[in-house]
């Protein structure tokens, strides 16, 4: 019944205008959970969970100084274009048991560009500020931009070139680079041997390295670099506008994340437990659960991923990264790839 | 009228995502505009640019050039960069041989079906 509701038209434009706005929500609950996660990792007490709330309310309160060197208008206008196009994240990816806002209106060729939407604003607004810090800042998020692109594309050609062998019978929705095909028929039921298998997970291994990236945060925070370069391309960012960059990296880690979830853990909870056993198997508590679940399976992510890592590690070189994504990753993502052609070919 | 634009194997629907990012650009904007704190000091300390207390260096001393954008990026591939730079003698023949020499195996590879 609820499926039956989402494909009213009005129905779905509601539901794709509320979606992402319930995102900036989870974004800073999550961001919330990680901050304290983080602190108890390292032995310390850290701020309550709703602290990010706390600091975007305040951050709107706070003066929005524009600086006599800045563009102005440019100044002004990227955290919006961060937030708007962070926000349209959230309109092509399937959120646990409901289809994507657009589902079938942009594949994952669109999310990789959108993805790459809100550093480029960032990187205009550093540029725009009119000073030292945020200019360096702005180039190392472009050097790190153009690093890390080339691995994750390479794993959406994997996941393409895999969906492509599928018979197009197999599903209802057949396009290689479809999310909802991809969050229906789990990945690890389309590699046919272990070959694949080893292929997806180095896959995986690269996507999960290159998510603190596509984030900014450590050990590639080297765009903000706090004790650098102080906070590089947002230096001069404050108030209002620093509110927006705020909320729309909520909204892009939250986003990444769920794209890691219905790429590699699309799996739902009634394909692992059968929930429909239990008497209360009404639709609406199917749809509660299904969504916790993933909700549960994004944070994991989230945690593991961002969290862990950016407690763990120090941060590298701008230099380093270039290196690190351009040889090291790129090199593993075309060996996941050549192990999934090998996989597709029947070789193995 | 479905205007989804197929390439076959992709597809995307641009209006639709343009129309999605006006409302989310409306929705930011009010957000911005009527939550947010719009006043500052203009002409006073606070608008100068934040170099941890150094005095400002003149406009051309701090001015970034395409270059520098690539700094890191080329710092990182050294290695490639030190190998691909020897290729470039600046002699014009040099780069007719390598178009001649490139030519070649990309005829030997669609021609010879590779």
């Amino acid at each position: 019944m609820i499926l039956e509701m989402l494909q009213d038209p009005l129905v779905r434009v509601a539901f794709a205008v509320l979606l992402p706005i319930i995102a900036i929500f989870l974004g800073l609950f999550y961001k919330g959970l990680d901050r304290k996660l983080s602190a108890r990792l390292t032995s310390r007490i850290g701020p309550p969970i709703r602290q990010p709330f706390r600091d975007v309310r305040k951050l709107f309160l706070k003066e929005n100084i524009v600086p006599e060197n800045s563009i102005p208008w440019m100044f002004n206008a990227m955290p919006l274009v961060a937030m708007a196009t962070s926000l349209t994240l959230l309109l092509y990816i399937p959120f646990g048991p409901f289809p994507a806002p657009l589902e079938g209106r942009g594949d994952l060729i669109v999310l990789l560009y959108l993805l790459a939407m809100q550093p480029l604003a960032m990187a205009l607004g550093g540029f725009a500020s009119g000073s030292p810090y945020a200019s360096v800042g702005a180039q190392r998020e472009m050097v790190l931009m153009m690093s890390y692109e080339v691995p994750l594309a390479t794993i959406i050609v994997g996941f393409a070139y895999l969906y492509a062998s599928v018979p197009a019978a197999a599903s209802a929705v057949w396009a290689p680079f479809s999310l909802g095909m991809i969050a229906q028929t789990p990945v690890w039921a389309v590699v046919s041997g272990p070959v694949g298998i080893i292929g997806l997970l180095i896959l995986l291994g690269v996507l999960l390295v290159v998510t603190p990236a596509e984030l900014v945060k450590i050990p590639f925070d080297i765009a903000e670099a706090e004790t650098e370069i102080a906070e590089g391309l947002l230096a001069e960012y404050s108030g209002r506008n620093l509110a927006m960059f705020y909320l729309s990296d909520a909204v892009r880690s939250f986003a990444m994340c769920a794209i890691v979830v219905v790429l590699f853990f699309p799996h739902t909870l009634s394909s692992l437990v059968p929930l429909t056993a239990y008497p209360w198997n009404t639709e609406p508590v199917l749809f509660t659960l299904e969504t916790l679940w993933f909700l549960l399976k994004v944070f994991i992510v989230y945690f593991f991923a961002v969290t862990l890592v950016r407690t763990s590690f120090a941060r590298i070189k701008v230099d380093q990264a270039a290196k690190f994504f351009w040889l090291h990753m790129t090199l593993a993502a075309l060996f996941g790839l050549l192990l999934i052609y090998l996989d597709v070919g029947g070789w193995f | 009228m479905d205007l989804t634009l197929l390439t076959g194997y992709g597809f995307w629907n641009p209006l639709l995502w343009l129309a999605f990012l006006l409302i989310f650009g409306g929705i930011s904007y009010f957000l911005w505009a009527l939550r947010g704190n719009p006043a500052y000091k203009p002409g006073t300390e606070q608008v100068k640019p934040f170099i941890s207390g150094n005095p400002e260096p003149a406009k051309d001393l701090v001015h970034i050039r395409a270059r520098h954008i690539y700094w890191g990026f080329v710092e990182g591939l050294r290695g490639y960069y030190s190998f691909a730079r020897k290729m470039h003698t600046g002699d014009v023949r040099d780069y007719a041989l390598w178009y001649l020499g490139v030519g070649v195996v990309v005829l030997i590879l669609l021609v010879g079906g590779i």
